[in-house]
């Protein structure tokens, strides 16, 4: 036996598991005190005797019987592997091209691998990333129905400016507006012409060309759409923008500026005696006035998308609404 | 050719390190010093706006009324809203004029996209686009029209898009009494009446009075209309149905509630013979 | 005597201040980077206009620090955020100042991103070898306009809310995919109880992160590539020499001015 040369191997029992479980055992032994002391704290007990059983045993070995000596882990010249022969080793292999690095065949595969397993972590990392980020804003959202008051409240032939919540759940953010004016009886049906106040260009708030009439503001609170107000006023000049000056006629038809569009609409139904607004819906003109009015109506579209003419070409698809 | 170019561009460029190395400086403290006098400069006028932009705001700390650069903050955001005038932040109001600029349906993508695009692609494209070595500007006219061109216009757009008002009724009807006393109608109560509802009717969106709304659609001043003595009767029909008079353009106003309120808007525009 | 034993304790109070310098060095190699880019040559006829781009990036910083001070007050809601921002406007201590230097120093910032362009669009400095860094400072630039549309809806106040419906659609006319693109940035179909939060979350954490990583880009093909002179400079480096005069004109290299500059 050679001296251990450098090997500075301590004298200390090897590692040892047993304690681990020990304290696994205290653990148990104090939780069981809290919380159940007849049915835990034996388990603890007897966890705590075996694992100390163990660490006992296994701490007193080197006083029991000698301890074998243990192979150093050193290098020694004899040990090592008998050179290879230069016809088999690296020195067999051809120098690689100038220019170019030799690859081997399982270097290769490592390297296609590694591609491949990064794509995988991408694809996997990258389609979570893809659903909330991209893809829900595209999901179909639910409309609510909703409920503007009973028909009392929209005298006939006079224009309201009706504030409403589309979701009351959500708060203030759902808030919209529309132009609405009761058209009278057509047919035997209640007629309503309901405009959205967004702007066809840009989306701005589009403002009734004419008085408003804050002294007769009326509030009612309904289930739907939460607080609705609900101001009489009367846009003799029809609807302007304050952004970019687009100007439209009372049907909501483009007279002057840079809409694309007539503004659009919301669909209606009479429910119990209320009005009750649904879908939103754009428009490209509209003949005629109030309830002869023939609209030319179309999906909803983004403000600033044309909706007919050349230009609609431009905009061959919406994404769900 | 294309190949003798580069060659003397890499010389160049060659010659430009060696030169840096025999007669450089370096960098710190030489040039540092004066970025770090610059970076003072720079974080002092920052902290300078925030205290003018805190300190000049009149009433108490909650209020919306803007100091000198302008409001701490507007009411809150209200979707719903039927009254307010929407304007971007500073560096976008080229881009907000530019939109105002192009008022024709067809053209709308133009301003929002096409020209903000073509711009883009423009200063990507510009060192690929001018591929001379020269550097000297008196050398370099065409780029020198480019620059003085496109800060010009944006000096312009900015300043349009600053100063583009829009006439909102609530404000304009508090200029009544001012436009009263200015066109000496005082005494009228069918004319101030009338002024009232002009304010009220978005007349201002399209139209200018005493230099209160927008003439961006091209509709004519009204500050003194009635010099011609036309009489309150043929403004009242003309402002009922424009149609007839061969206006096309302006909304047809017939349904103002009643022929007392027409009569009105006529007497004010026929009183109204510019300032006295 | 006396004097060698100072010395040696001197020496040993400079090998104590040294020793954690060398300690990074030796570990990171990182002191070295730092010498170099300190002392590396910059031409010697540099001029104050040169000063634009360390200017801006001293504007980034500073709205770095206040916008992640800022985060710590404001609330993505839009049932909470203007409430908020009055919060940190009127209660929290200085809060007024760090949201003005924020919202100011955004000003400061594209004005000075924009003087930096002009400076190197006359002075020709993007030219061979320099394109990448002006296509790279581009981007700098359209992400920092995009840094001021995003946290202009912040505040939640009218003006805020307003322009982004305005800036969403315009974003919306893009042909094609312009809808679609409008309604991921709304995160829907109408300005929802979402898309504040995007939109804080873009302000953020996207953009910033991809101004940071251009930033250091940018930083660095400017070490690599080194400082254009101003191209009026009679010393300019690079210029050609008065020896073989191409076109033989005043502005060009004087032989008298050779190794004028001490080192």
């Amino acid at each position: 036996m050679e001296p251990l040369n450098g090997d500075d191997r301590p004298h200390l029992p090897p590692p040892s598991l047993w304690p681990v479980g020990f304290a696994v055992g205290v653990a148990c032994v104090l939780v069981g005190l809290i919380v159940d002391p007849l049915v835990v704290v034996p388990i603890g007990v007897a966890i705590l005797l075996v694992f100390g059983f163990l660490w006992a045993r296994d701490a007193t070995k080197g006083y029991r019987a000698p301890v074998p000596d243990l192979e150093p882990e050193t290098r020694r010249p004899g040990r090592e592997a008998p050179p290879i022969p230069a016809h088999v080793g690296e020195a067999a292999m051809p120098e690689p091209e100038p220019g170019e690095i030799e690859r081997f065949p399982r270097s290769k595969f490592l390297e296609f691998s590694t591609l491949g397993l990064g794509g995988v972590i991408g694809g996997i990392v990258t389609i979570p990333i893809l659903g909330p980020m991209v893809a829900n804003p595209f999901r179909h959202e639910k409309h609510g129905k909703l409920d503007l008051g009973p028909l009392s409240d929209f005298p006939s032939g006079q224009w309201m400016i009706a504030t409403f919540m589309t979701d009351p759940a959500e708060g203030e953010v759902t808030r919209r507006t529309a132009y609405i004016r009761n058209n009278g009886e057509s047919n035997g049906e209640p007629s309503f012409t309901i405009i959205s106040n967004r702007c066809a260009h840009l989306g701005c708030p589009v403002q009734p060309n004419g008085p408003v009439f804050d002294n007769k503001k009326k509030v009612e609170r309904t289930k739907g759409a939460g607080d609705v107000t609900l101001i009489p006023m009367l846009p003799a000049g029809g609807f302007g923008c304050p952004c970019h000056g687009g100007q439209y006629n009372p049907e909501g038809n483009r007279t002057a500026g840079p809409p694309v569009r007539a503004l659009d609409r919301y669909d209606y139904s009479i429910v119990g005696g209320h009005l009750v607004l649904g879908k939103t819906y754009s428009v490209s003109k509209v003949d005629g006035t109030g309830a002869q009015a023939k609209i030319h109506r179309y999906g909803l579209a983004n403000p600033g998308n044309h909706v007919d003419g050349p230009e609609a070409w431009l905009y061959p698809l919406q994404p769900p609404h | 050719m294309a190949s003798r170019a580069l060659d003397e561009r890499r010389a160049q460029f060659q010659r430009y390190k060696e030169d840096v190395k025999e007669r450089g400086k370096p960098f710190y403290p030489y040039a540092m010093f004066h970025d770090t006098v610059m970076s003072l400069v720079v974080v002092s006028v920052i902290v300078g706006l925030a205290v003018i932009w805190k300190f000049t705001v009149p009433g108490d700390h909650t209020s919306t009324k803007p100091g000198l650069l302008g409001p701490l903050y507007t009411d809150k955001a209200d979707p719903g809203t039927t009254n307010f005038v929407p304007r971007p932040d500073w560096y976008f109001y080229f881009l907000f004029y530019l939109l105002r600029i192009f008022k024709w349906p067809e053209s709308v993508i133009l301003g929002t996209v096409g020209i903000p695009t073509i711009l883009l692609m423009i200063m990507l494209a510009l060192p690929f686009l001018d591929l001379r070595r020269e550097r000297r500007l008196l050398r370099r006219p065409v780029a020198i029209v480019a620059a003085i061109l496109t800060v010009l216009s944006m000096g312009v757009l900015t300043y349009k898009g600053a100063t583009a008002k829009e006439a909102l009724a609530s404000e304009v009807v508090q200029a009544v009494p001012t436009w009263a006393k200015r066109e000496g109608f005082s005494g009228n109560p069918q004319a101030v009446a009338g002024a009232k509802l002009f304010a009220q009717s978005g007349c201002t969106a399209c139209h200018t009075y005493l230099g209160t709304g927008s003439s961006n659609l091209g509709a004519p001043d009204l500050t003194a209309i009635g010099k011609g003595n036309q009489g309150a009767q043929f403004f009242s029909s003309y402002v009922s149905n424009p149609r007839q008079f061969g206006n096309k353009v302006m909304p047809v106003f017939g349904n103002l509630g009643s022929q007392q309120n027409i009569h009105n808007i006529g007497v004010f525009l026929s009183v109204s013979k510019g300032p006295k | 005597m006396p004097r060698s034993r100072k010395s040696a304790r001197r020496q040993r109070m400079e090998a104590a201040i040294n020793y954690p310098i060398e300690w990074l060095e030796e570990r990171s190699g990182l002191i070295g980077g730092v010498r170099y880019f300190l002392f590396r040559k910059v031409p010697s006829d540099t001029n104050w206009m040169q000063t634009l781009g360390s200017a801006t990036l001293t504007a980034f910083i500073v709205q770095a620090v206040t916008g992640a001070i800022l985060a710590m007050y404001y609330k993505p809601d839009p049932n909470s955020a203007y409430q908020s921002i009055q919060h940190i406007t009127n209660d929290v201590w200085l809060g007024w100042l760090v949201r003005g230097m924020h919202r100011w120093g955004a000003s400061v910032f594209i004005i000075l991103m924009f003087f930096h362009m002009a400076r190197v669009f006359l002075f020709g400095a993007y030219k061979y070898p320099r394109e990448l860094n002006w296509i790279v400072g581009v981007l700098l630039l359209a992400l920092g306009m995009l840094e001021g549309f995003t946290g202009y809806l912040l505040p939640w106040d009218q003006t805020a809310y307003w322009a982004t419906v305005v800036g969403i659609n315009i974003n919306g006319t893009a042909p094609f995919l312009g809808p679609f693109l409008a309604q991921f940035l709304r995160g829907g179909a109408e300005i929802g109880p979402d898309t504040l939060a995007r939109f804080y979350s873009i302000h953020m954490l996207l953009i910033p992160g991809a101004l940071i990583g251009l930033i250091g880009l940018h930083l660095y093909l400017v070490v690599r590539l080194g400082v254009t002179s101003p191209p009026w400079s009679k010393e300019a480096a690079g210029a050609e020499r008065v020896e073989k005069p191409k076109r033989g004109r005043r502005g060009l290299l004087m032989p008298g001015a050779r190794g004028g500059i001490p080192r």
